[in-house]
């Protein structure tokens, strides 16, 4: 398979003055091939949202550098870079608040295809926004004209999905895009992820903190623990043979949860 | 929103456009000339002059019209300014930030701190009186504060998410400027106005009293300035040469109040959410014995809770019936909108504001809470009920200590010595799992599951025999979600308290509680035994949510059609 994502010695540090700096990530390296789904594991403040958001253009790293398909991201000037957003996409946490209340489902969907200039016909632009509703199972005619607060937080979440499929990306960032979906819909959202996967060859970064959403779902793992990996492999292999003691404590607290159940 | 600030809103328009319709056909109407002497000097208001003359025989009524369009048209064009240059500049230092922010900023502290009057009339001395200096010198003092608030707003859609969104599709700062922060910002550049318009008339009036505006044009302050200059309040002409222009500033002023609360409360639909709970006076309470014979801690019997939607009731909460025994721990399960949360508030008789409870009964230790006086329900919360909220872990007093917050929660319920006091926050840290130097601690000094610790410590620190825990889990990482929960069930089991144990989280709840309820649009749609519900029931929605959980090691192939 083809390397997508080469990401070597990646480092941020906020905070301007000496005494205030904090290391969220310190020296992390990992890559992976294009088709290939990652989890990115990790408590809160382990810095795995960090990665996806330097990885989505929304910070920048300290030190290290990225390498996707073949061009050296951290390198570019912010103009060159910004073009990169047609090949990796981003799904928020948030179903709520990071659709625009003013934008009609239509207008959300298509807001990628203006932005990159991806398609300057009206028509054909609107051709792409049915097909990408259609891919995350939301029928075109019913939805195109609706606001978000008319839909429920799954439907609004599969506009997400949508407006990161739409440009055909490459790889797609998803940063804990289940945690505020109730149960029932996190697996369908899960299974539409990985239909999308099978049919068009995306790669994610599912950032999550709960290793359980992992299973049957990413290729491989990493688990982040303070801003450093702390264990990295196939899913299963993490999960029935962790190394770390941070990894085996996670999994301890979930299977202790599973041990309730029937 | 509320009817009265509809209300509010209408009259303030309709004053409003009673002075428009003055300034604009009252001089075509009138039939004397305002800048003319038509009569003698200080005739009182009789048929031909309604409102009299002043001393130089002008009538005061076609004064005031001409006067309106002079005080509306400077009050309306340097509210425009100020928040058109006000909202540029904020918008432009927020979105731009840096020292360009920094900068705009101080200049901003400095305006709104010089104080204003002595400012205009400095400014006005220099370069002379005259319409053009009275809108320079107000547009000058009104900008800042503009630009302060429309600053506040452009950083928080700044950070907004449909602002992320668009970055992580590549947009450049100009794209993300216009299409997102100016449509964002827009629609509050209208409530600023109509709040300016109101500080604009009245500074229009003082600096006209203080005879800095025109001389050649009428306007009500000026009125005003030569009322009193030319000694109108020694004669009886007072009445009616400086009511009436003072009478047609408060209006002006009063109308855009008016129109402005009812803006606030449109930009801002919580502030209409507010109202009064009636007062509970105290009552005889009905004991049911059949309850307290079963040692049935809490019963809730047939209980709808309906909201108002679009003029009709919906029902939240459709007549729920359950019970808790004393020591036991139930669990409400549902998904977002099944009213979960709402069973809790209405037990605890907190329900929001315009809630309709059509049927149902409560009982608490068999009594009827239905029936309980205000200070009654105040005992019943905190000290009879510990009550751990949704997200309170979030809301913790940020700049109170976690000892003053505890503290608090003991004084409202009892007269106990600090020294008690002290003693009891201790113990009950210990309980909760934190050492006793945390309560010197601040909210932002805690990691989320210690916040979470310090709420469930002030639940318990009243020593309740029950307690309501709504969503105490969620938001939390996984490791120490099962902390809190073994935290709940070793406390549970410790104290023997009887426990309502509310979540999405089904493995959370599988885990803590001893029998389950189900709900699905404010129904209960399955209920048993919580280990045996999650084995063996055949209703399909509880089905769906068993089988949606993730399983690290499933025991079988994540399908459970075998068990059926």
């Amino acid at each position: 398979m083809e390397r997508l994502v080469n990401i070597q010695n990646l480092m941020k540090v906020y905070g301007h003055h000496k005494s205030e700096q904090v290391a969220v990530l310190k020296d992390v390296s990992f890559s992976f091939a294009q088709g290939e789904i990652i989890g990115l594991i990790g408590a809160s403040g382990a810095g795995k949202s960090t990665i996806g958001k330097i990885l989505a253009g929304l910070e920048q790293p300290t030190n290290g550098h990225i390498d996707f398909d073949g061009t050296n991201l951290t390198a570019l000037p912010s103009k060159e870079r910004r073009k990169f957003a047609k090949h990796i996409a981003m799904i928020f946490q948030d179903p709520y608040e990071s659709l625009s209340p003013r934008m009609t489902i239509e207008e959300l969907v298509e807001e990628p295809l203006i932005i990159q200039r991806i398609e300057k016909n009206k028509e054909k632009r609107r051709d792409m926004v049915k097909e990408a509703l259609r891919v995350v199972s939301l029928d075109p005619e019913k939805y195109m004209s609706r606001y978000p607060h008319e839909l429920s937080g799954g439907e609004r979440q599969r506009i997400g999905v949508a407006r990161a499929f739409v440009c055909k990306p490459k790889l797609i960032i998803a940063d804990e895009p289940t945690s505020m979906l109730d149960t029932s819909l996190r697996l369908e959202l899960i299974q539409l992820l990985k239909s999308m996967n099978e049919q068009y060859g995306i790669s994610y970064v599912f950032v999550t903190h709960d290793i359980a959403l992992t299973k049957g779902f990413c290729d491989r793992i990493i688990v982040l623990h303070e801003g450093e990996i702390v264990d990295i492999g196939p899913t299963d292999d993490v999960i029935h043979a962790p190394t770390h003691p941070f990894t085996k404590s996670l999994i301890d607290a979930l299977l202790l949860l599973e041990g309730a159940q029937p | 929103m509320r009817k009265s600030t509809k209300i509010i809103g209408a009259v303030g328009v309709g004053m409003f456009a009673v002075v428009l319709l003055f300034a604009l056909f009252g001089p075509m109407v009138i039939p004397y000339d305002a800048y003319k002497q038509v009569g003698g000097s200080f005739l009182p208001p009789s048929a031909q002059h309604w409102l009299g003359t002043n001393d130089m025989g002008q009538d005061i009524l076609a004064e005031l019209a001409v006067g309106a369009r002079t005080s509306l048209f400077i009050g309306m064009m340097t509210a425009i300014l100020a928040t058109l240059i006000g909202g540029f500049i904020g918008v432009l230092a927020g979105y731009i930030g840096g020292r360009f922010e920094t900068f705009v900023m101080r200049v901003i502290d400095i305006v709104l701190t010089l104080p204003f009057l002595p400012l205009m009339i400095v400014v006005a001395v220099y370069i002379g009186p005259g319409v053009f200096t009275q809108i320079f010198v107000i547009t000058l003092v009104l900008w800042a504060g503009k630009a302060r608030q429309i600053r506040a707003q452009t950083l928080s859609i700044k950070s907004a998410g449909p602002v992320l969104a668009a970055k992580t599709m590549g947009a450049s700062d100009f794209y993300i400027f216009r299409r997102h922060i100016i449509p964002g910002v827009f629609p509050l550049f209208i409530p600023q106005f109509v709040g300016s318009v109101n500080a604009a008339i009245l500074m229009e009036s003082s600096l006209s009293f203080l005879g800095m505006g025109d001389p050649t044009m009428k306007s009500w302050g000026s009125i005003l300035y030569y009322a009193n200059s030319r000694s109108g309040f020694l004669t009886d002409a007072w009445a009616w040469w400086i009511i009436p222009p003072g009478v047609c500033i408060v209006l002006v002023v009063l109308a855009f109040s008016f129109i402005g609360y009812y803006l606030e409360e449109k930009v801002n639909p919580r502030l209409g959410a507010y109202t009064v709970a009636p007062k509970r006076p105290k009552q005889h309470i009905t004991t049911n014995e059949a309850l307290v014979a079963h040692h049935i801690a809490l019963r809730v019997e047939n209980l709808t809770v309906q909201y108002p939607k679009n003029n009709a009731y919906t029902s939240v909460v459709s007549d729920v019936n359950f019970s808790v025994k004393e020591g036991e721990v139930l669990g409400i399960v549902g998904e977002s909108g099944s009213g979960k949360s709402t069973v809790a508030a209405a037990i605890i008789q907190q329900l929001r504001g315009k809630a309709h409870v059509p049927t149902g009964s409560i009982y608490f230790e068999g009594q009827d809470v239905k029936q309980f006086s205000d200070e009654e329900l105040r005992q019943l919360r905190g000290q009879q009920i510990g009550y751990i909220a949704q997200a309170a872990m979030n809301a913790l007093n940020p700049v109170l200590s976690v000892e003053r917050q505890l503290k608090e929660a003991i004084v409202a319920h009892a007269h106990v010595s600090k020294k008690e006091i002290d003693a009891r926050i201790d113990e009950v840290l210990m309980q909760v799992g934190l050492e006793p130097k945390w309560r010197y601690a601040f909210s932002h000094e805690l990691s989320g599951g210690m916040r979470q610790r310090v709420i469930i410590a002030m639940a318990l620190i009243n020593k309740p025999k029950f307690v309501i825990a709504d969503e105490p889990t969620t938001g939390l990482d996984v490791i120490v979600q099962v902390e809190i929960i073994q935290l709940l069930r070793k406390l549970q089991q410790d104290m023997n308290l009887s426990m309502i144990f509310i979540s999405h989280d089904l493995p959370a709840v599988l885990s803590i509680t001893d029998r389950l309820i189900i709900m699905k649009y404010g129904h209960i749609v399955d209920f048993g035994p919580s280990r045996e519900l999650a084995k063996t029931s055949t209703h399909p929605y509880t089905r769906r949510l068993i089988d949606a959980i993730p399983l690290l090691h499933p025991k079988k192939e994540q399908s459970y059609g075998a068990t059926r």
